[in-house]
C-alpha cells in the first residue's frame, strides 16, 4: 500500500483538487463530552461514488462524527465540507447531503406516507409521484397509508432510508443501518444500499462495528479508535496490505489434506473444524497453494476467505 | 418560504395529536353546561342586580344576557386555561425529543433558528385558534342562547355598556387575554428546550405558574413591592377592557411586562435550543 492510498495517520489534509471535491471531507475534527475526548483531531476523505465504511468498536466516535457531520451536534474545532460546500458557511452545507442517524424513529401516528410528506415538505420535493416511487423502492407503497406504529423495526429502517432519499441527496450518511435488525432485515437493507448506490448515483458513508457488513458491501473504509482515525483507504488496498489471511477449504478427504498440508510451508497455522479445514497463509500465496493441492489430486469443493478486515483491524488495534 | 413550510409541518403535527383537542373538547362541553346552568339561575341574579341598583335606575327587560354569561365564564376560565395550552407547548420541543424524530428533523438542510422560529409560531396560532374558539363558544353561543342587549358591569358603580360597544370591550379584552394565553405557551416552550419528555415541561409551567400567581396574589406586605413585577399580576387586566374609560396607560403597561416575558421565555429557549447537542 502506497501513502496515496493509505493514510495511517490524521495530518494529511484530503486534496479536493484530486477528481473534483470529494464526497465528505472532514478537517481536524474535534470534540470532547466533559471527561472523554470522542473525536480527537480527525480528517478524511470520502471519495466520490463510493460505498464508505467507517468502523470502529463501540464508543471509538463513528456515531459522533456522524452527528456532527449530521448537524445533530457542534464540534469543538475543524470543519467539513460535502461535495464542496463547506460547514464554514452553515447549515446549507446540508443541502446535498442526507443522514439516518442510529434507527429510524417517526410520528407514530401518522402514516409512512404522511411522515415522507413532512420530511419532504422542508426541501420541495414532496410530490405524490416522488414519494410513492421511493415508498415503491423499498418496498413499502402497499403499506403507505398504515400508521407507522404497525410497522416493524426493519419495515421502520427501509422507510428511514426512503426518508433519506427524498431530496435526492448526492450523499448519503447512514449511522449503523442494521442495528436491531434481525438477518433478514440486515440483508435486506443491504441489498437496498447496494442497490441505492447502483440506481440513484449516491455516495454512501455508513458507520459500521459488523466488520462482515462491511466487507460484504464497502468499497472504501476508515477506522477509528479512541477518536482518533487509524487508516483509511480502498478495500482492495487493505486487502493487499494484509500479510496473512485465514481461509476456510471444504475438501472431500480431509485426512490426506492435512497431511498434505502439513509437508508445505506455505502455511502457517492449520486448524481442522468439523466440516472443512481452517488455515492461515499469506495472501499472495493462495493461488500457488490451490495449484498444488489440484496437483496432489485434492478435490476442493470450496476455498472461503474469512474476516479479512477482523484480522486487519484486530492487527490494527494491537498495534494501538 | 421555508419558514412557511416548516411551520405547515408544525401545525400537521400539532394537530395530529389527539392532546391538542383535548381543550377544545372540554370547553365545547363545558361552556354549554355553563349557560344552561346560568339560563336556569338568571332570575336570582336578575334579583340581586336590581335590589342593587334599583335606587339608581329602573330597569326594563333582562340585565343578564348573552355579553354577561360571556363576561361570567371568562372571570375564572383564564386560569384553567394555562393547563391546557401547557399541554401542547411543553411537548412542541420535548415529544420530538422523546419520539426522536428531532434527530430525522434536524439533519436536513435547515437552521435551528428555522426550526425553533417555526415551532414558536405554531404554537402561537395554536394558542389563537385556542383563545379564539373559547370566544366564539362563549360569546357566539352565550348570544344565540341568552340574546344580546346593554352590558352591565359593576366597577366603581354600575356602568351600562351598548351592545355595540360591549363587542369591542370582548375583542380588546380577548386580544389581551390571547397575548397572557401567548406567555403561557412561551414558559412551556422554554421548559420543552430543557428536558427530553414532554410531562416533565407540563409540570414546570404549571408549578411556576402556580408559584407566581400565588405571590402575586397573596395580601403579604413582604410581596407587595415584587408584585408589580410578577407577569400573573397582569393575568386579569382583560377586565379592564370593561372599565369606562378603559385605562389604556395601565393595559398598556402589563401588556409590555407579558410581553418582555414573553421575549425572556423564547429568548433563552432559543439559546439552549440551538446549543443543544442531540445525542440520541
Amino acid at each position: 500500500m502506497t501513502e496515496t492510498d493509505m493514510t495511517s495517520s490524521q495530518d494529511t489534509e484530503p486534496n479536493a483538487s484530486d477528481q473534483g471535491s470529494p464526497a465528505l471531507a472532514c478537517y481536524g475534527i474535534s470534540k470532547r463530552f466533559k471527561t472523554i475526548q470522542a473525536l480527537d483531531d480527525v480528517t478524511l476523505s470520502v471519495p466520490r461514488g463510493s460505498i464508505f465504511g467507517f468502523l470502529g468498536p463501540n464508543g471509538a466516535g463513528k456515531s459522533t462524527l456522524i452527528r456532527v457531520v449530521a448537524g445533530l451536534i457542534a464540534a469543538d474545532k475543524g470543519h467539513f465540507d460535502v461535495l464542496g460546500n463547506s460547514s464554514l458557511k452553515g447549515h446549507g452545507v446540508r443541502k446535498d447531503m442526507s443522514a439516518l442517524v442510529d434507527r429510524a424513529d417517526f410520528y407514530k401516528n401518522l402514516s409512512a406516507y404522511q411522515n415522507m410528506k413532512i420530511l419532504g415538505r422542508i426541501t420541495g420535493h414532496d410530490s405524490d409521484e416522488h414519494i410513492n416511487s421511493l415508498l415503491d423502492l423499498l418496498g413499502l407503497y402497499e403499506r403507505r397509508k398504515d400508521k407507522v406504529k404497525t410497522f416493524s423495526q426493519g419495515m421502520k429502517q427501509r422507510l428511514g432510508l426512503a426518508q433519506s432519499l427524498l431530496p435526492d441527496p448526492k450523499l448519503l450518511v447512514l449511522d449503523e443501518p442494521t442495528t436491531g435488525l434481525d438477518p433478514q432485515g440486515m440483508h435486506e437493507i443491504r441489498d437496498f444500499i447496494l442497490k441505492i448506490a447502483a440506481e440513484q448515483n449516491v455516495t454512501i458513508f455508513l458507520s459500521s462495528h459488523l466488520l462482515h457488513e462491511v466487507e460484504l458491501i464497502c468499497s472504501d473504509i476508515a477506522l477509528i479508535f479512541n477518536g482518533k482515525l487509524a487508516a483509511q483507504g480502498s478495500m482492495q488496498n487493505i486487502f493487499r496490505e494484509i500479510d496473512s489471511v485465514t481461509i476456510e477449504l471444504e475438501v472431500e478427504d480431509s485426512k490426506t489434506t492435512l497431511v498434505f498440508l502439513e509437508k508445505t510451508d506455505l502455511v502457517t497455522q492449520i486448524t481442522p473444524l468439523a466440516n472443512a479445514i481452517s488455515i492461515e497463509i499469506h495472501y499472495n500465496k493462495i493461488p500457488e497453494l490451490i495449484r498444488l493441492m489440484s496437483a496432489a489430486k485434492i478435490n476442493i469443493f470450496s476455498v472461503s476467505q474469512r474476516n479479512r478486515l477482523e484480522n486487519y483491524f484486530l492487527s490494527l488495534m494491537e498495534g494501538k | 418560504m421555508i419558514l412557511f413550510k416548516l411551520t405547515q409541518n408544525e401545525l400537521y403535527k400539532i394537530f395530529s395529536l389527539i392532546r391538542s383537542y383535548i381543550g377544545i373538547i372540554l370547553f365545547t362541553g363545558i361552556v354549554p353546561l355553563i349557560l344552561w346552568g346560568y339560563g336556569m339561575g338568571t332570575s336570582h341574579i336578575e334579583g340581586q342586580i336590581e335590589s342593587s341598583v334599583s335606587d339608581m335606575f329602573f330597569i326594563e327587560g333582562s340585565p343578564t344576557n348573552g355579553f354577561t354569561a360571556a363576561y361570567f365564564i371568562m372571570n375564572f376560565f383564564w386560569i384553567h386555561i394555562p393547563f391546557l395550552l401547557a399541554l401542547v407547548g411543553g411537548d412542541i420541543f420535548a415529544g420530538e425529543h422523546a419520539n426522536g424524530t428531532f434527530r430525522v428533523y434536524a439533519t436536513r438542510p435547515i437552521s435551528r433558528l428555522s426550526i425553533f422560529t417555526s415551532k414558536v409560531l405554531a404554537t402561537i396560532i395554536y394558542t389563537f385558534i385556542f383563545v379564539f374558539y373559547f370566544g366564539l363558544l362563549t360569546l357566539g353561543l352565550g348570544l344565540i342562547w341568552h340574546g344580546g342587549g346593554d352590558m352591565l358591569v359593576f366597577h366603581n358603580g354600575v356602568l351600562i355598556l351598548e351592545s355595540s360597544d360591549a363587542l369591542v370591550r370582548f375583542f380588546i379584552a380577548y386580544f389581551f387575554s390571547f397575548i397572557n394565553m401567548v406567555l403561557v405557551s412561551s414558559i412551556a416552550i422554554f421548559f420543552s428546550t430543557m428536558v427530553r419528555n414532554a410531562v416533565g415541561p407540563v409540570i414546570g409551567t404549571m408549578a411556576l405558574f402556580i408559584f407566581i400567581l400565588m405571590v402575586s396574589t397573596l395580601p403579604l406586605e413582604v410581596f407587595k413591592s415584587i408584585q408589580p413585577y410578577l407577569f400573573t399580576t397582569y393575568f386579569s387586566n382583560w377586565e379592564q377592557a370593561f372599565y369606562d374609560p378603559i385605562p389604556w396607560a395601565d393595559l398598556f403597561r402589563g401588556f409590555g411586562l407579558v410581553a418582555s416575558n414573553i421575549v425572556m421565555f423564547l429568548g433563552i429557549a432559543l439559546i439552549i435550543f440551538r446549543r443543544k447537542d442531540i445525542l440520541s
